[in-house]
């Protein structure tokens, strides 16, 4: 345990006028640690100390401007660098829209970094040992009188001249602070039992939180994301139609979008496809990635990106023969029209439902492409 | 301190002479080179016109607007700058001048006057019955008619309690000045709508007229700013001004450059969001080509960079940065108007030129002319208003 | 506008007290401290228990809405935004009222504000937190709120910075942020004194902790009061800032009705005009209550009350300009807009929120009306009346009556629309009735400053701060 120390000499006057002129009588004797204290600002104190201006609105300027522009690089990065996207047919860069998001963002920067300045740099806060607090001192300028404390540590300080210095300016009281500092000791045994018992009690709590948080009660609604909604939901059962489907197949003759009937029915005639039926597009980069895409999608698990049969189900089921055949080559493209329409005995099923007509041709014309290029010269280049 | 010891009696009338010839200079030049201007191009000079009346008009009924603030609030600080702020009003009546050759031009001026685009738009005819010869000569007349009235009522309280000391004529004052604010917002708008966005008659805004309302009290407030600073300084003003009053000034200054952009912010960000072709057919051609110029002009000399000449405390109180921002402000201004108003005369691109520097010279006369004049006639504090003193003594 | 029957004697050449009966130092701290310790009367529990059952069925009301979803509200397309939307706009502007008061007030030097900033402050911050609740439980799924902020997340994408919903969660955060600091950063001294005044061991601990060991050293006074100048000005374009962007929620759309330029400021206005209603409101209660007569005097309402008038005047001025404007663009919609607004199926509801915004506040010319308190409070609930409503017409008529007429529709609201509201009026009014018991509802020390004699005869130079 330490000592008490004094800390210094508190005045207590009862009005304004006194305490002003009794800091202007301080500050002038060159007493510099020293503070006068009332229960509110009073005009005219700062000059009578002699204190020099407040250099906080630099941090909320410097703070404030920077806000601003933390904001324009952010919005720039996000929507024009990282993930550029258009919306309402704004530019990447909308300038005038983040105007508020700039000015918003000054304010909450300026305002935060100036009041963590103004209390923990400033005035060093919070601090609740200061030896001045708790005093009679601080309940009467808490209250409606107003002071002035001396430190000891300022050199010109000396118990009683300074004590008669401020009766002499009028002071109503003068007290002396101590300073008692408190010796807190923060060892704790670490393997004391209350302590484990805690921690072990600490660890079941949580988990079980944790436990039944994560596996029973977001499982129940509303934490369930009102995911269980009073409508029927795809591929679920129906209690009101009589098959128990709760999706409806469609009306009879409907005709999905790109799946209109073809004008030759060529299921069993090869003859007449490859008579009538032609490639109605054209070779266009679009009308090959189409292809290209549909072939990788659909084709491709059993005839190989190439159309080699070389595929990634290969020994899973029967293999395709590969389309590089010359028998094959020389087909027209209504068998293969054909064969993706109807499917090819039993082995190859029919793709109408999946792929559209325009799509399929679009393979057709994939498919031509993969033959050229894997023989420039087959039979059909003669 | 009693009020005569306060009171430099040598000072209460006139300003420098300066003020005058000066003005009497610029106001003479200005009606000469407006004059040759109506000769070579009566459309281009009559938009110039259309800028000097917006120009005068704002800075008076500005200043009548602080006038009546003052009344209203009861503001005390600003009783012994009251008189500048009543001698700028004082163009006012002189309105009735500038719109005269105007009235007779109005086919050159509005596309709303030729019937030719009745057909095509059929807009034009919703608005025909607002939109005609004779009800906006009507209202224009009626508009700067009221401005007249309060103007005539309010001022002569204001004089007669010089001698009287009645301190029933500022609770006077107060009434009128109450009721000129809703009548002061509703002819504004009346005035706005007439003679800056008619210019475009399929462009709307509703926040327009506020819009020129923060360019008027912005004017207004620079240009007293301006001249009780440089009285004050050159030590012709009446009585001793504190710190605290520039202060106070430039704290105004300062707050109405950020209401002036909050507004042309909201209303271009609105228009540009929104984007329907009536509306962004206004800020087009603003935003293309030489008037892109203008634009960027305008928004740093109305706001980035007197925004930033005020914004620190210090600056309020430094009469030499006043001054200047002060200045600026009316220079920018003069931009804005213009800014306004061409682009709706040629929208392809920029002009400069006779018209211009007419206008430029017309309104400078005007205003600096009426408040030499009305110095000279008038005391330059208020010395019978009871609020003198108290606000003598303010202090922030 | 004058005549010699209304003419009062006022005497301009003095400057009129702040604080009536010149009140001592202590008995400023006294009274102002005292409804936070002595045991509150029985009409305070009756007023808390009535706030408290508002606040219950709210709670319901809500609990109902989160367990089935925001189907249990009346809100369908095309009317999407009904009673969430216009609370969420009503509460926000309450809350501008308290941040004019607090800190523009301040700016203007203003001193009448000292009696009235620290409970409007207040409300500030219980009105935004009244606020933010909405747009939280539109959402229909409130734990997916964290999607409008913008972290990194699973599906690489950010938020929509082009949306005016987003700038809303920068702008009602960042104003909930600086008016909590602002209210809190005016509040420590008050605790100071508070802490030094209580005899109870842990209220003395609590206010120690809150009140951070402030010294009322003028070394600290001196950063603090800067500190407090620079709060006020930031909070001064904040508070523009925010019921701007508020309007920007819907002026930033081309619907009819909502897409017009004026609604920035008129937004601005209406909040201001709607959250004096409420102030007067509250203070009229609590000076009551309180026995706080001598500091919120009627001076402070008169004046208030001309706050009022004048932010009615700006409404009304929005009002007049909408139609004109609707009908001299020529658009078609615009107009039907109008014309549906005041003769369609929510005609009733426009004609009272015309009355209630301006015609009632008319009265307010008259210094007989301002001076009454009991006229006052009457036209303060009206007014919160027809705030409420004017946001309610806003959204609504814009709403049903969309472009397609086939998809026109009449939105009513359900029980469980009205419950809301009714809880979070609950909400609102028993914070305001728990704040007022637990902290000082005048700022005890900017009280003191304005007192007579509290600061020594100005013969200092110009140079203080």
């Amino acid at each position: 345990m330490s000592e008490k120390r004094l800390y210094g000499l508190a005045a207590i006057f009862d009005t304004p006028e006194k305490v002003v002129a009794a800091a202007r009588a301080v500050a002038g004797r060159g007493f510099t640690k020293y503070d006068s204290y009332s229960s509110y600002p009073i005009h005219g104190i700062d000059s009578a100390m002699r204190l020099k201006r407040t250099r906080i609105p630099f941090v909320t300027l410097v703070a404030g401007l920077s806000g601003a522009v933390l904001l324009v690089l952010f919005t720039w990065w996000t929507n024009s660098v990282d993930f550029p996207l258009v919306i309402g047919g704004k530019p990447y860069f909308a300038w005038p829209d983040y105007v508020p998001l700039m000015f918003e963002m000054t304010v909450l920067f300026g305002a935060v970094s100036t009041v963590i300045a103004l209390l923990v740099v400033w005035l060093n806060l919070p601090r609740n040992s200061h030896p001045l607090h708790d005093t009679e001192f601080m309940k009467k300028v808490s209250k409606d009188r107003f002071g002035i404390c001396i430190e000891s540590d300022d050199p010109r300080f000396n118990e009683i001249e300074t004590r008669r210095f401020f009766e002499d300016l009028g002071a109503e009281s003068v007290d002396s602070i101590y300073d008692e500092p408190v010796d807190i000791s923060l060892r704790q045994k670490v393997l004391d039992p209350k302590f484990i018992a805690a921690i072990v009690v600490v660890a079941v709590v949580s988990s079980a939180t944790t436990y039944l948080a994560l596996n029973k009660m977001l499982l129940i609604r509303p934490w369930s994301s009102l995911n269980a909604q009073f409508k029927v939901n795809p591929e679920s059962r129906s209690t009101f139609y009589s098959d128990r489907f709760g999706m409806r197949p469609p009306v009879t003759g409907t005709v999905a979008r790109g799946h209109l009937p073809d004008p030759i029915t060529v299921s069993d005639n090869i003859a007449a496809a490859e008579k009538y039926l032609v490639n109605p597009l054209l070779p266009t980069p679009h009308v090959m990635q189409v292809g290209q895409r549909d072939f990788n999608t659909y084709c491709s698990p059993c005839h190989g990106y190439f159309a080699d049969g070389n595929s990634r189900l290969q020994g899973q089921f029967p293999s395709p023969p590969s389309l590089h055949t010359d028998s094959l080559r020389l087909a027209p493209d209504g068998l293969y029209y054909n064969v993706i329409t109807n499917g090819f005995q039993g082995v190859m099923p029919s793709y109408a439902r999946q792929i559209p007509r325009k799509e399929r041709w679009a393979i057709v014309w994939y498919i031509r492409a993969l033959q050229k290029a894997q023989n420039p010269n087959g039979p059909e280049a003669k | 301190m009693s009020r005569s010891e306060q009171i430099d009696a040598s000072k209460l009338k006139g300003v420098p002479t300066s003020y005058s010839s000066v003005g009497w200079s610029l106001l003479i030049i200005g009606v000469v080179l407006m004059l040759v201007a109506f000769a070579i191009n009566v459309r281009h000079a009559s938009f110039s016109l259309i800028m000097t009346l917006t120009y005068v008009a704002t800075i008076g009924t500005g200043a009548l607007f602080w006038v009546g603030t003052e009344y209203v609030s009861s503001a005390v600080w600003s009783t012994a700058l009251r008189r500048p702020f009543e001698f700028m009003a004082g163009v006012i009546p002189f309105l009735f001048i500038l719109v005269f050759p105007l009235l007779f031009n109005l086919h050159t001026i509005f596309t709303w006057t030729h019937k030719s685009l009745f057909a095509t738009d059929p807009t034009m005819l919703v608005r025909a019955p607002y939109l005609n010869v004779p009800f906006f000569i009507i209202r224009t007349i009626l508009v700067i008619g009221v401005w007249c009235l309060f103007y005539f009522l309010i001022i002569r309280n204001s004089k007669l309690q010089d001698t009287t000391r009645d301190q029933r004529l500022t609770k006077r004052n107060v009434n009128l000045s109450a009721g000129f604010m809703p009548v002061f917002a509703i002819t504004l708008t009346l005035f706005t709508v007439d003679w800056l966005m008619s210019l475009a008659p399929n462009w709307t805004s509703t926040v327009f007229a506020v819009y020129v309302f923060a360019g008027a009290a912005l004017g207004a407030m620079a240009f007293g700013t301006l001249l009780i600073v440089k009285l004050n300084e050159k030590n012709r003003f009446p009585v001793k001004l504190t710190p605290d009053h520039y202060y106070n000034l430039g704290a105004f200054l300062f707050a109405f450059i950020n209401f002036w952009a909050y507004i042309a912010f909201s209303q271009f960000m609105l228009q540009w969001y929104g984007n329907l072709k009536d509306e962004t057919a206004w800020y087009i051609p603003r935003m293309h080509g030489s008037w892109a110029v203008v634009s960027i002009v305008l928004v740093l000399g109305e706001f980035l960079i007197p925004f930033f000449m005020l914004v620190s405390r210090a600056a309020k109180f430094n009469p030499r940065r006043l001054v200047f921002v002060s200045v600026w402000l009316l220079v920018a201004h003069a931009i804005d108007i213009y800014w306004l108003t061409m682009p709706e005369y040629n929208s392809s691109g920029a002009v400069f030129g006779l018209g211009e520097i007419a206008f430029l010279f017309l309104s400078a006369g005007i205003v600096l002319a009426v408040f030499a004049w009305k110095a000279k006639k008038n005391n330059m504090v208020p010395i019978g208003d009871p609020k003198l003193e108290r606000g003598l003594e303010f202090h922030l | 506008m004058s005549s010699a029957t209304t003419e009062e004697v006022i005497d301009y050449s003095v400057t009129p007290p702040l604080v009536e009966g010149n009140p001592s130092l202590a008995k400023i701290n006294d009274s102002i401290a005292l409804p936070t310790e002595r045991w509150p009367s029985k009409k305070y529990f009756a007023a808390l228990s009535v706030t408290l059952t508002m606040l219950l069925i709210g709670v319901v009301a809500l609990g109902y809405t989160l367990y089935y979803g925001i189907g249990m509200w009346g809100n369908n397309i095309p009317v999407g935004w009904a009673f969430d939307i216009t609370n969420f706009v009503f509460w926000i502007g309450i809350g501008h009222a308290g941040t004019l008061i607090s800190a523009i007030l301040f700016l203007f030097r203003q001193r009448w504000r000292t009696g009235i900033a620290r409970a409007a402050e207040a409300m500030t911050i219980f009105a935004v937190m009244c606020a933010g609740i909405f747009p939280l439980i539109h959402l229909g799924r409130p734990w997916y709120a964290l999607f409008i902020i913008p972290v990194p997340n699973q599906h690489g994408l950010w938020v929509n910075w082009n949306s005016p919903l987003v700038w809303d969660v920068f702008a009602v955060s960042t104003y909930f942020t600086v008016s909590l600091m602002f209210w809190y950063i005016g509040l420590i001294p008050d605790l100071a004194m508070m802490r030094d005044r209580t005899t109870s061991k842990v209220k003395k601990m609590i206010y120690s902790i809150l009140s951070l060991g402030w010294r009322h050293a003028n070394r600290q006074w001196q950063h603090y009061e800067k500190v407090y100048v620079i709060l006020a000005g930031l909070a001064t374009p904040l508070v523009l800032s925010v019921h701007s962007i508020v309007s920007f929620d819907f002026a930033v759309s081309i619907l009819p009705g909502w897409h017009t330029t004026i609604f920035p400021p008129y937004f601005v206005a209406g909040a201001i005009f709607s959250g004096f209603g409420m102030v007067l409101t509250v203070l009229i209660i609590i000076r009551k209550v309180f026995n706080l007569e001598y500091i919120i005097t009627k001076d402070h309402l008169d004046k208030m009350a001309k706050v009022t008038l004048l932010t009615s005047m700006m409404v009304a001025y929005a009002y007049l300009m909408e139609p004109f404007i609707a009908w001299y663009s020529g658009s078609p919609f615009d107009w039907y807009t109008v014309v549906a607004r005041a003769t369609g199926h929510y005609a009733i509801g426009f004609w009272v929120m015309i009355a209630c915004n301006v015609l009632i506040p008319q009265l307010l010319w008259s210094k007989k009306v301002r001076r009454n308190v009991a006229v006052l409070f009457v036209i303060s609930l009206l007014i919160n009346v027809g705030m409420w409503l004017e946001r309610y017409i806003i959204i609504v008529t814009s709403l049903y009556r969309d472009f397609l007429p086939s998809s026109w529709h009449i939105y009513t609201p359900t029980i469980f629309d009205f419950g809301i509201l009714i809880g979070v009026f609950g909400l609102f009014f028993t914070l305001v009735l728990l704040f007022s018991r637990t902290l000082p509802v005048v700022s005890m020390s900017e009280l003191k400053g304005v007192t007579e004699g509290a600061h020594p005869h100005h013969n200092f130079g110009a140079g203080h701060e």
